[in-house]
């Protein structure tokens, strides 16, 4: 095999047009999924703060959704029906970008 | 029509309400007997019966149909492989009791597995699956072309297979006690007898058709019980996912089935909803879920997955079909926990070990359904085994005989050799299972650490860094691997900062590890980019060309290509 010139991969400075978009949806992706992930537990941390025996009393576990306990509810079904959504959109968001082009 | 069903479904709630009276709450409904029970025992062989026959049905003649199922896997058949190959015995019946101790806090564990998928599909699935090949050794070792790259990610596939199995054999011993009366040892030789002659029969492909039977089996087994508890508990019995809500708030004010308590109870019970009620701290829940996280987007059994499907659009549709069917389970659990806070709010372990077990008596279901439940949890380790197993043997049988030891072996020598592995492997689970070491609990429980210090950063890079080569990848997966092993040895010691509570908790080594693996291959391999020889790099490149689709890849040399023939 003779020697070709180099490729160049990176997530951060992509260098084809294709690359580019994937990477697009990928971080667009991550974004969200970071927020969820840490975003979330630590809103409800900070909002926690403030509850002098330090368990975390807040808004969040006063407040009440579908019968839930605020915080309870985002964790254990807000975040994880966001996985299976942002799932869905990521096959969306690609399959626009295939129709592309 | 619906007024048949209702009535159907009022007759049903006057039954299970006359039953619940006869139980008072507490305690005594959370036993579970030992004994054989024979309905449930037929049940359960008819149910062994029907997966053995179908390994028979598909049996392979090929080695891309012993590992890789010929790679022609369906989005809703690879979801529901992934999600059984994800769902152990473990996460059926420990799920719920995890959530019942740990309350709040434990709900880090759901979005830790769950949420690692995302990770997976965004960064790993689709480009794997262009690779083509059948291993996630295979894949290090050809992209980094180096075979101790290969040969250190096919080791760390191995220890995880043989732990992580070893471990399902304590929930299958448990079941199999449950119904048959079964010693424990009698029960690793009837389960591990059951994977091994499908798997030997029919490799990835009778596998992979298990598996989607064996999700429809356990899912539905877990769910049905749901519906008549929460009804129980008082809920309308539409949708108990979203019922029990009532429950735990409830909970928090102190509303159990006994009544209201009050004092020092009602703080107890209403302590573990809050957040830092069970004794965490944000440092802790950070530490854990990212653990989880890279540790699910670096476990090789579910890497390997995305190799069996059709082509890439299946492996990004299956990861969306695999999550939304293992959220079926943990949107689930919660509900078994809240229900055994209802009806026993301060109980300890021992209830919470066997929350999902005693459900059906307690719902009132019959002995036909305690038998179809059995068969659920035993579907959920044996599926997990086989998995495993499969992943495991490909990494001693695929990247080191046929790829190191033996390159020029043929097809058909090769198939013998994976038959025989994956029999030595059964057979050295089934030693270890049978004499568990003391440490085997603790690699269980650190092996998303060692999955997501030491896989996930050399895959990511390998995928979306160009520059990240050998040397790099070496100095990375081997700090991963050393510091999750001292991580885990300083747990052993119990030494203070390596504890649950410490600054670097073993099981969550993964929030400080993990990223330093990244930084350490990209420095070294930065610092060594000198001494890769070209030849070197161009076949690096050619494997990067074809993960990204760019134009010159080329296939690999014709007398390799034979030995990988389909």
């Amino acid at each position: 095999m003779a020697t070709r010139e180099r490729i160049e991969v990176n997530f951060f400075t992509p260098s084809t047009p294709n690359m580019r978009a994937e990477t697009r949806i990928a971080k667009i992706i991550l974004t969200i999924w970071l927020g969820l992930s840490f975003g979330l537990p630590l809103l409800i941390w900070a909002a926690g703060l403030g509850d002098p025996s330090g368990l975390g009393r807040s808004f969040f576990t006063e407040s009440r959704f579908l019968g839930f306990p605020l915080h309870y509810w985002l964790i254990a079904q807000g975040c994880t029906i966001g996985y299976v959504l942002l799932c869905k959109l990521y096959c969306v968001l690609w399959d626009q970008k295939v129709k592309k082009r | 029509m619906r007024q048949g069903m209702a009535i159907l479904g009022l007759a049903l709630v006057a039954v299970v309400l006359g039953a619940g009276q006869l139980l008072a709450a507490g305690e005594e409904i959370y036993q579970i007997e030992q004994g054989f029970k024979p309905i449930p025992a037929i049940i359960m062989l008819a149910t062994m019966g029907v997966y053995i026959g179908v390994g028979f049905l598909s049996k392979v003649s090929s080695t891309s149909g012993y590992w890789v199922a010929g790679q022609g896997i369906g989005k809703y058949g690879n979801g529901a492989a992934i999600a059984s190959d994800w769902m152990s015995a473990a996460s059926f019946m420990g799920v719920a009791g995890l959530l019942y101790l740990k309350g709040w806090f434990g709900l880090g564990y759901i979005i830790g597995w769950t949420g690692g998928y995302v990770l997976l599909l965004v960064l790993l699935a689709a480009q794997i699956r262009r690779f083509g090949k059948y291993t996630i050794p295979e894949f290090l070792g050809d992209r980094y072309d180096c075979h101790s790259v290969r040969l250190i990610a096919a080791a760390v596939t191995v220890i995880i297979a043989i732990t992580y199995s070893t471990a399902q054999f304590k929930g299958i011993g448990l079941i199999c006690g449950w119904i048959f009366g079964m010693s424990y040892t009698s029960s690793v030789f009837f389960a591990a007898g059951v994977v091994c002659a499908y798997m030997l029969i029919s490799g990835m492909t009778g596998v992979t058709r298990n598996q989607q039977i064996q999700y429809v089996v356990l899912i539905s087994a877990f769910l049905i019980p749901l519906w008549f508890l929460v009804k129980k508990a008082g809920g309308a019995g539409i949708l108990p996912q979203l019922e029990y809500g009532k429950i735990i708030s409830g909970l928090m004010e102190g509303k159990v089935a006994s009544g209201l308590l009050t004092g020092e109870e009602l703080a107890a019970a209403s302590k573990i909803y809050l957040p830092w009620g069970t004794g965490g701290n944000i440092y802790q829940f950070v530490a854990l879920v990212f653990t989880l996280m890279v540790g699910t987007a670096g476990l090789p059994h579910i890497m390997i997955r995305f190799y069996t499907v059709k082509n890439e659009d299946v492996a990004r549709k299956s990861v969306l079909w695999g999550l939304f069917f293992i959220g079926l389970l943990y949107w689930s659990s919660p509900v078994y926990a809240a229900m055994g806070k209802f009806w026993n709010p301060l109980g300890g372990k021992e209830v919470a070990d066997v929350i999902i077990l005693s459900a059906p008596e307690l719902a009132g279901l019959g002995q036909a359904f305690l038998g179809y439940l059995a068969a659920g949890a035993l579907a959920a380790g044996i599926s997990t085994v086989a998995g495993l197993l499969i992943a495991g043997a490909s990494a001693v049988a695929h990247d080191w005989y046929a790829t190191i030891f033996r390159p020029d072996s043929t097809d058909r020598q090769q198939l013998f050799v994976g038959r025989i592995f994956t029999a030595v492997l059964c057979g050295i689970v089934v030693i270890t299972a049978l004499n568990p070491p003391a440490l085997i609990a603790q690699i269980v429980a650190m092996a998303f650490a060692i999955a997501g210090n030491t896989i996930f950063p050399a895959c990511v890079l390998g995928v979306w860094y160009s520059k990240a080569n050998k040397y790099g990848a070496l100095a990375g997966m081997v700090f991963g691997l050393s510091m999750s092993l001292i991580a885990m040895g300083g747990w052993m010691l119990k030494s203070p900062f390596f504890s649950d509570s410490g600054i670097m908790p073993a099981t969550s080594s993964a929030l400080i590890v993990c990223p330093l693996a990244f930084l350490i291959n990209i420095l070294v391999s930065n610092i060594t980019a000198h001494k890769i020889s070209d030849e070197s790099a161009d076949r690096s490149d050619n494997i990067l060309r074809r993960l990204h689709n760019l134009p010159g890849a080329v296939t690999e040399a014709p007398n390799k290509k034979s030995a990988f023939g389909h």
